[in-house]
């Protein structure tokens, strides 16, 4: 019996001194042109004075001055703002998602193509543009003549319209095999069974998707909370980074100092999800 | 095969419904308004923050916009400084330069990053997570990285890698003829791991099954993925294509962090343009003519892939 | 789609032409709006003096600190005709607010002390039709900073005209004045990127000294470009020879702006930089007091003219209370509010005073801040209040941009291309001399 492939290049299988190296050069290769460039943003913030024109690999002039100063600035405040609205933000986006790709990808119904390019049509516009007529809209809300400005809500609610993860869970919806469904209508299945047990467990690899790249989507939202926050200390961590950027009296260092402690949380939200695309489909988990 | 052939062959019981079941299928289907049920969360949040500014965008678009004067009505002529001035159809080119460049070049080193990457191992998870990296780090802080990384004398971290196989030192993003390539390396740099993701979702979608049969029918690792993988990721490859064209022609940002279209405007593109025009003028109505014409463009080209795509299925 | 499109029309409708003279309220608070950023020295700066003129007063005043969304949110309150009281802004953005009508004329003799202020900042703060529309309240400008141990290791002394400090950047160019045994230190810093600008924003400080211009005021008051002037070509020329020719120029500047230069400054990558007092509480930190000395400017072909830029206090339409508004501008101009505005280590909203009687040292004496004050009153000149200085100043700027970094193009061939540039940004704004 032949092995069976775990992979579609079988990197696994190979043995043997030659494929060893190979594998190794190039997952060396790999590792120094995409990670590289963070060792030098790990490096650069612990350093007082960085050099502009050199990627360093040992801090010339070392200090934990940085994070203090960074701290200083508040980027502790602005990180726990950040984990609030990202927390119910990712929370609310996916749902949303999740219930309109499948409408999307399952269901035939008139304007369903119309729909689908309105919802991608808003990815076409770029948010400068929207700034002002976004803040208009928030602050009196049409028809309910809410006023969001300055509040949490304002800065979460809006960004449960992404386009993005609505484009994933359908494309990824629409792969599931119709037969699954009508196995369910026929055992008597209602919608939401069908929704909840059939379509969505086999999408597990695109709720990862929309789960990391919602996570740092709404982690690295800029314009939304700058325009609904009336005063700073609402303010999430990307806006703390770029008013320690353009502050002259701050030095590069702790702009990296500070880009490190935003960038951590991404990467366990990565390794957490992770697992839900690593993992293949085997037969098994369809028969039956 | 992708899933959904490798389940018809082993769910062999399920039997194509009979003409005569069809009108009946429909109704079992869902009610008509099952689909707008699960779409009115969606819809009420889009409407609100999405289609009724963009609207006001659009309207902005041919009016001069004073907030406190009051707008006044300017038809066409806001359209006509974005495409009349000076650099727009080089700012148009370049951005689909960029566009194609990136979107291609993405795609390509996506897939091979995610076909090596790929697995269960936790040597793959750990290079899996570095891959991912930049795709986490703030582009502000990506662009400065880069910036060093480019520095146009010998020294400079890239000008010594190519100095290695005896390539003299580039200018970079500071000479006018290799400004557009290098911020496409570095939009490949991040978009490659965004990709890859996506490829990985993908490919966890595939049967090992049918990797195992293949291999069982003897074929090499370039059959095994022409003709079990690349199928099996239909949904990838839409998404992305549907991005290609969306994202694409919306470059801005790496371009405004290094060279802001400099120098003398070989990288200059539309966004950029935009910006300068409109925005830091605060002359909202032209940028959103420009932002319109944009959308346009995208609108028009997207719309031409969705029905080729339609036509390619039917 | 229906209500955006109604939106739409009602902003317009609502607009008939500003609103009139609002209904006036002598207890009103005063809204106050800084262009600084939040939670930072800036906004502590502001709210010390609005404290301290509430005390002087009574009458209050609420600050707000808002920066990068500053002309979204100020439009947004616009399109509610809902202004705030005060705004404090560059000097430079008076033509455009005052193109958007968001300001109202001031009455110099309203403002207390208005005659204690020095000419070039009054001058700023006048629009194109001769109205004044803003009372400055900090003014600042540029100066030359020099590696000081590196004078010492190239047996050289600050420059004082063109000629030795062509001769000094050359000398920290190829002598290694920090002794590593490489051939990576440059004579001049330079911002050459086309962000917002910098690259002519910082020319201006050799382009006047030069005896040229960007725009040329005729005796109609209006405009005529000047960058093909003889004396501008010839400062162009010699600006761009830096790059190009004596190569002095850190090597990357057509794509910097100011915080990779700033930085090129301190980690000793250059010897030169000109620029404001601002990066003086930076630099001795990141850099050392005693590594880097402040001159003023050497003597270009006709004088050492530099930039000067400054705040103003900006007293908006529609306000409830305009008796308050002018007590408070009044106050930011006393030499109180000026002493008050220029205290603290780092939240200081006063740069450099612009009230005559003010002397800086009585609260800096940090004698290179009073060389600054110096180098403001003898050679700062503000950039001229045209409608709208910014398109001038980016296609300025996209021009020098290119010559640095394309060292093949021909200097007198854009410049002519720019003076069409310009000829066509001023008819726009009705500002072109025929």
């Amino acid at each position: 019996m032949s092995a069976a492939t775990e992979t579609a290049l079988g990197l696994t299988e190979s043995k043997g001194i030659g494929a060893r190296l190979a594998k190794f050069v190039i997952y060396a290769g790999l590792f120094t042109v995409f990670a590289g460039p963070l060792l030098a943003l790990l490096v650069g913030s612990f350093n007082h004075v960085s050099d502009p024109t050199q990627l360093s690999v040992v801090p010339r002039t070392p200090t934990l001055d940085n994070f203090r100063i960074a701290f200083d600035h508040g980027v502790l405040r602005y990180l726990l703002n950040s984990f609030f609205v990202v927390g119910f933000g990712l929370l609310l986006q996916v749902a949303v998602s999740v219930l309109a790709g499948y409408a999307l990808a399952r269901k035939k119904f008139p304007l369903m193509t119309l729909v689908m390019v309105a919802i991608l049509a808003t990815m076409m516009l770029p948010e400068e543009i929207l700034a002002l007529p976004l803040t208009l809209v928030l602050a009196d809300l049409p028809l309910v003549h809410l006023n969001l400005m300055g509040t949490l809500a304002g800065m979460i609610v809006p960004l449960g319209a992404w386009a993005f993860s609505i484009l994933v869970m359908t494309e990824f919806m629409k792969d599931v095999p119709r037969e699954l469904e009508e196995a369910a209508r026929i055992d008597g299945a209602g919608e939401l069974r069908i929704f909840g047990q059939i379509i969505l467990p086999l999408c597990k690899p695109a709720l990862g998707v929309i789960g990391v790249f919602g996570f740092t989507m709404i982690w690295d939202q800029y314009l939304l909370p700058l325009l609904v926050a009336q005063n700073s200390s609402a303010y999430t961590l990307p806006l703390a980074l770029r008013t320690l950027r353009i502050d002259p009296a701050v030095t590069p260092g702790v702009v990296l100092a500070a880009s490190l402690l935003a960038l951590l949380p991404s990467v366990l939200v990565f390794l957490f999800f992770q697992r839900s695309f690593a993992r293949g489909l085997t037969s098994g988990a369809l028969k039956g | 095969m992708s899933v959904r052939e490798a389940t018809r062959l082993t769910a062999p019981a399920q039997v194509a419904p009979a003409a005569a079941d069809r009108p009946r299928q429909k109704r079992r289907d869902g009610q008509w308004w099952v689909p707008w049920l699960f779409l009115a969360p969606a819809l009420v949040l889009f409407v609100y923050f999405k289609f009724i500014p963009m609207a006001q965008a659009i309207g902005m678009s041919v009016q001069e916009v004073r907030p406190y004067l009051g707008n006044t009505w300017v038809g066409g002529a806001n359209y006509a400084e974005v495409l009349g001035s000076d650099g727009f159809r080089s700012a148009a080119w370049n951005t689909i330069v960029l566009a194609v460049g990136q979107t291609f070049g993405s795609m390509l080193l996506g897939f091979c990053l995610a076909l090596l990457v790929e697995g269960q191992t936790r040597k793959l998870t750990f290079i899996r997570s570095a891959a991912f990296l930049p795709v986490v780090v703030p582009l502000a802080v990506v662009a400065e990285l880069w910036r060093i990384m480019y520095h146009p004398t010998g020294d400079g971290l890239i000008n010594q890698v190519i100095g290695l196989v005896g390539l003299g030192p580039s200018g970079f993003i500071n000479d006018p003829h290799t400004s557009l390539a290098s911020i496409a390396v570095t939009g490949i740099w991040r978009g490659a791991p965004y990709d890859m993701m996506i490829f990985l979702a993908g490919l966890a979608g595939i049967d090992r099954g049918l990797y195992e049969a293949a291999t069982v029918d003897g074929a090499s690792t370039r059959q095994r993925i022409l003709h079990v993988t690349l199928p099996g990721l239909r949904p990838v490859f839409a998404i992305l294509f549907v991005l290609a064209a969306v994202r694409g022609f919306r470059t801005f940002t790496e371009v405004f962090l290094l060279t802001n279209g400099g120098p003398n405007g070989s990288t200059e593109v539309v966004m950029t343009l935009i910006y300068k025009l409109g925005l830091e003028q605060s002359r909202l109505g032209v940028g959103s003519a420009g932002a319109v014409l944009l959308f346009g463009a995208t609108l028009v080209l997207t719309v031409c892939v969705q029905l080729l795509r339609r036509r390619r299925a039917a | 789609m229906a209500a955006g499109v109604g939106l739409a029309l009602v902003v317009t409708a609502c607009g008939g032409g500003g609103a009139g003279k609002a209904e006036q309220d002598p207890s009103a608070p005063l809204e106050l709006w800084a262009r600084t950023t939040p939670g930072g020295d800036g906004e502590k700066g502001m709210k010390k003096l609005a404290a301290a003129f509430e005390a002087a007063t009574g009458q209050k005043v609420e600050v707000t600190a808002i920066f990068d969304d500053f002309e979204t949110k100020l439009s947004q309150r616009a399109a509610q005709k809902d202004l705030p009281d005060i705004v404090m802004n560059d000097s430079s953005q008076l033509g455009t607010m005052v193109s958007q009508g968001i300001v109202r004329e001031v009455d110099l003799s309203a403002i207390k002390g208005s005659d204690q202020l020095l000419e070039p900042a009054l001058a700023a703060a006048r629009a194109t039709d001769g109205k004044t529309y803003g009372v400055p309240y900090s003014a600042q400008a540029s100066a030359l900073l020099i590696r000081k141990d590196w004078l010492k290791k190239v047996n050289l002394t600050a420059p004082a005209n063109w000629d030795q400090m062509v001769a000094l950047a050359k000398a920290f160019t190829t002598q290694d004045p920090d002794g590593n045994g490489k051939a990576d230190t440059y004579g001049l810093a330079v911002p050459g990127s086309t962000k917002r600008g910098y690259a002519s924003w910082y020319f201006s400080n050799f382009l006047w000294a030069a005896g040229g211009d960007f725009i040329a005021k005729q005796s109609d008051g209006k405009y005529k470009p000047a960058m093909s002037t003889p004396e501008s070509v010839a400062a162009t020329k010699w600006f761009r020879d830096l790059a190009c020719t004596s190569k002095v120029v850190q090597p990357g500047a057509a794509t910097m702006d100011t915080p990779p230069t700033n930085e090129t400054f301190e980690a000793g990558k250059t010897g030169m930089y000109v620029v404001g007092p601002y990066l003086m509480p930076r630099f001795d930190s990141s850099l050392g007091k005693d590594k880097y000395e402040v001159v003023p400017m050497p003597k270009g072909p006709k004088d050492s003219t530099v930039l000067a830029e400054g705040g103003s206090v900006y007293l908006m339409a529609g306000s409830k209370n305009e008796a308050a508004q002018n007590a408070f501008a009044g106050y930011a101009i006393s030499a109180d509010g000026q002493k008050i505005g220029m205290e603290g280590e780092k939240a200081f909203i006063v740069q450099l005073p612009v009230n005559k009687s003010v002397d800086i040292t009585t609260v800096r004496p940090d004698p290179r801040w009073k060389l600054y004050a110096d180098v403001y009153r003898e050679h700062g000149r503000y950039a001229p209040s045209i409608p709208n200085w910014t398109p001038v100043r980016q296609s300025t700027a996209d021009t020098v941009n290119a010559l640095i970094a394309d060292c093949g193009l021909d200097v007198d061939a854009e410049l002519k291309k720019l003076d069409q540039k310009l000829t066509d940004t001023l008819s726009q704004q009705g500002v072109n001399a025929s």
